[in-house]
């Protein structure tokens, strides 16, 4: 990475140092105790080692200097090391190293409790670890008689506070591809940010108050998509459901185009996915403009941009906002009516508007829905449709579905004749009253249908009922002549 | 024993012709059934099982359709045998319903409910069995129609008005239902379940009936064909003997 502002970030760096240690001197000002002196006595010298029953030894030396300027500088060793005493020297027998360092850890959260570490994400996977069986063993990562105090000190409260010592400022980064790129952070966004208790280090991983390693990314778009896979290690659901999406399938093909996390979410200033329907609905339109300005020109596009309805649905309510299918599959097809039934089935979504919620029902119940029933469930090894069956996207269109709600019957059945022809080419005009648009047979809507069904049902109790008497008069009788 | 003069233990009622008929009727009913139950009870585990097997619904459908042109096609037959051997070869014209048989019918219920002593004499085809055959001939005919209908939906609307669609759908799932019913509880009774066939009635595998139920069941086609006169008493004796007869075969 080629900094422009490399200087500005030394001098920065380096004046944070400086504060940084002179907290630290200040720490170390107070003298060791008599008791760490007197463990340092030995443990200082060269040659001085710990020995594991399976033959293996390590150096038990600490390095008193560092020790001093350490976090742990200024508490005794008796400490963490509870066991031991200036008097007191007990022979301690382990198998291996890591059973010590497992003891050893157990000091470690006499102060550090469970609280404190679940403040920092990389420690809640390894706390549900431990409560599984899995021993914590800080010492893998920290080194308790060096570490430095973590957080910079008390001088700077957090490490964000130490990063935006630099980042608020206008920083530049140059790409390889020579796109200039600023590094300052909105501060205001951030602080806004569901993030906000966050440190950027959980984010920007590798990078700390010490580390502050050097990237070279060929473009700004490799950055953003390398930068995208720290989300995974906190949102790991949303990350393996983008797995299964479009958009990941695109990028694995070379699609560079294709979004990844930051590109809807954004970075610093990530706020609730689900917060703004409309606000939702844009970041699809950055790509799909097309698609959005029929969406917006639609039944529910011109509730949520004129009304901002909340009921309506917007892209991701269909097209799921992290596992985006390809719409053109069959399975995302078959599961079309589902989809749409969810609010169209609903009473308490649906009612307020005056709109049937038998839709589905009925769609089910009638000839394309026990097809596409069937067509669902065939398991794969069975036929292939020859054609795709009927789904509510057929008739009513799919971004661009209108309001169906006519008083003039003639137009809504011409417009209604155009849809079946799709399917069926030869249908007159008159074929839509083959259909009781979505209505159950009643007395207001249908009444000779419902009437000759209503007989059926009569004519079929009747008849069974006649049926049954016979059989059992003819037994009865059978019985008492015998 | 001569069949002529009435004294052969078993007689003749059904023809080769009539037997293989009713049998390949029974088939096609079948698979009919299976089919049409399937997709109207979509939801059903048996459903789901009889589609996979045959192959997905549009399987099912083909098969459905086929075996109803098939029914379509006994029912033609059917038909253009029974008009062309009434007036020409001058069949017996007793299946015809008339109004004995509702007299039958009430006297025999009577009998049922113990009010008199004797059921109602039958000729060749008692009420129950016209019933059951005009039930599944009309029936059938009005399933071809409905279910042509349904079929080609888009051609029937060119030239009756679009309400006859559902009406359709309505009256052949009802239909199916009168069928399946009368089929499955009345047929299977009468000749499986009822105590006097227990456990077959073999006429429609040997298409001969014997000569004692023939005179309890049908005494007066009896009459006809052999020119003798049964008296209540001989009804009863052949009733009585029959069961007596059974009984020891059973044992």
């Amino acid at each position: 990475m080629k900094a422009v502002g490399k200087r500005k970030a030394c001098s920065g760096l380096v004046i944070s140092l400086i504060v940084a240690c002179v907290a630290m001197a200040n720490i170390a000002g107070a003298a060791n105790s008599d008791e760490t002196q007197r463990c340092l006595g030995c443990h200082s010298k060269q040659g001085i080692v710990i020995k594991f029953q399976n033959g293996k030894s390590e150096t038990a030396i600490i390095n008193a200097a560092q020790f001093r300027l350490s976090a742990h500088g200024s508490i005794s060793c008796s400490s963490c090391h509870t066991d031991f005493s200036t008097e007191n020297h007990p022979t301690r027998v382990f198998k291996n190293s890591k059973l010590y360092r497992i003891r050893l850890s157990r000091s470690c959260r006499h102060c550090h409790n469970d609280n404190q570490l679940q403040s920092r994400p990389v420690h809640i996977a390894l706390l549900e670890k431990e409560r599984a069986g899995t021993p914590l063993t800080c010492t893998d990562c920290h080194s308790p008689h060096t570490m430095t105090p973590a957080i910079g000190g008390k001088l700077l409260k957090s490490e964000s506070d130490y990063c935006m010592k630099c980042h608020t400022r206008s920083q530049n980064i140059m790409f390889r591809d020579g796109e200039v790129v600023s590094l300052a952070v909105d501060e205001a966004g951030l602080s806004a940010s569901v993030h906000k208790e966050l440190s950027c280090s959980d984010c920007h991983f590798g990078f700390s108050s010490n580390e502050h390693p050097e990237r070279t990314f060929r473009t700004m778009r490799d950055f953003i998509i390398a930068s995208s896979q720290t989300c995974r290690r906190c949102h790991f659901d949303k990350y393996s459901e983008t797995l299964e999406s479009i958009h990941f399938a695109q990028l694995n093909q070379g699609n560079l185009k294709a979004p990844v996390c930051i590109d809807c979410h954004g970075s610093h200033s990530i706020q609730k996915g689900r917060t703004e329907k409309l606000l939702s609905a844009k970041r699809c339109e950055k790509c799909h403009q097309v698609i959005f300005s029929a969406y917006a020109a639609s039944v529910h596009g011109k509730a949520l941009t004129d009304e901002n309805n909340q009921d309506v649905p917007i892209c991701v309510d269909c097209h799921k906002a992290h596992a985006v299918r390809n719409p053109l599959t069959t399975e995302y097809r078959e599961n079309i009516p589902e989809m749409c039934g969810n609010c169209h089935a609903n009473k308490e979504i649906i009612g307020k508007y005056g709109l049937s919620t038998e839709v589905l029902k009925t769609y089910l119940s009638d000839f394309h829905g026990i097809t596409l029933n069937f067509y669902k469930r065939r398991a794969g090894k069975m036929m292939k449709p020859d054609r795709p069956i009927a789904v509510c996207s057929d008739c009513h269109g799919t971004h661009d579905i209108r309001a169906t709600s006519s008083s003039d019957t003639a137009i809504i059945k011409t417009n209604l004749v155009r849809q079946c022809r799709k399917c069926h080419p030869e249908a007159s005009k008159d074929f839509p009253d083959t259909w009781l648009s979505h209505y159950e047979p009643s007395l207001h809507k249908a009444p000779l249908i419902y009437i000759i069904k209503l007989a059926c049902k009569v004519f079929l109790i009747f008849m069974a009922i006649g049926i049954s008497l016979q059989i059992l008069l003819h037994l009865w009788r059978y019985a008492s002549n015998r | 024993m001569d069949a002529a003069t009435g004294t052969a233990l078993y007689i003749k009622r059904f023809s080769w012709y009539r037997i293989i008929e009713h049998w390949a009727v029974a088939v096609i009913f079948v698979s009919l059934a299976a089919t049409g139950f399937a997709q109207k009870y979509y939801d059903l585990a048996l459903s789901q099982w009889i589609v996979l097997h045959l192959g997905g619904i549009d399987a099912v459908r083909i098969v459905h359709r086929t075996a109803g042109l098939f029914l379509i096609l006994a029912l033609a037959q059917h038909l253009l045998a029974a008009i062309s051997g009434v007036l020409f070869s001058k069949w017996d014209t007793s299946v015809i319903i008339t109004k004995c048989d509702f007299t039958d019918a009430i006297t025999n219920l009577k009998y049922y409910l113990g009010m008199i002593e004797k059921p109602a004499r039958c000729g060749r085809y008692d009420y129950r069995q016209k019933f059951e055959y005009w039930g599944i001939l009309t029936g059938s005919i009005l399933m071809g129609v409905t279910g042509l209908a349904l079929w080609f939906p888009t051609l029937v609307i060119h030239i009756l008005p679009g309400e006859l669609i559902p009406i359709a759908k309505i009256l052949h799932s009802n239909e199916a239902f009168v069928l399946i019913m009368l089929v499955t509880v009345w047929h299977i009774y009468n000749s499986i379940f009822s105590p006097e066939v227990f456990p077959v009635d073999t006429v429609m595998f040997t298409g001969k009936i014997s000569r004692e139920r023939m005179i309890s069941e049908h005494p007066v086609e009896y009459e006809q064909r052999f020119g003798a006169v049964l008296s209540q008493n001989d009804d009863k004796q052949a009733s009585i003997s029959r069961f007596q007869v059974h009984l020891t075969d059973g044992e």
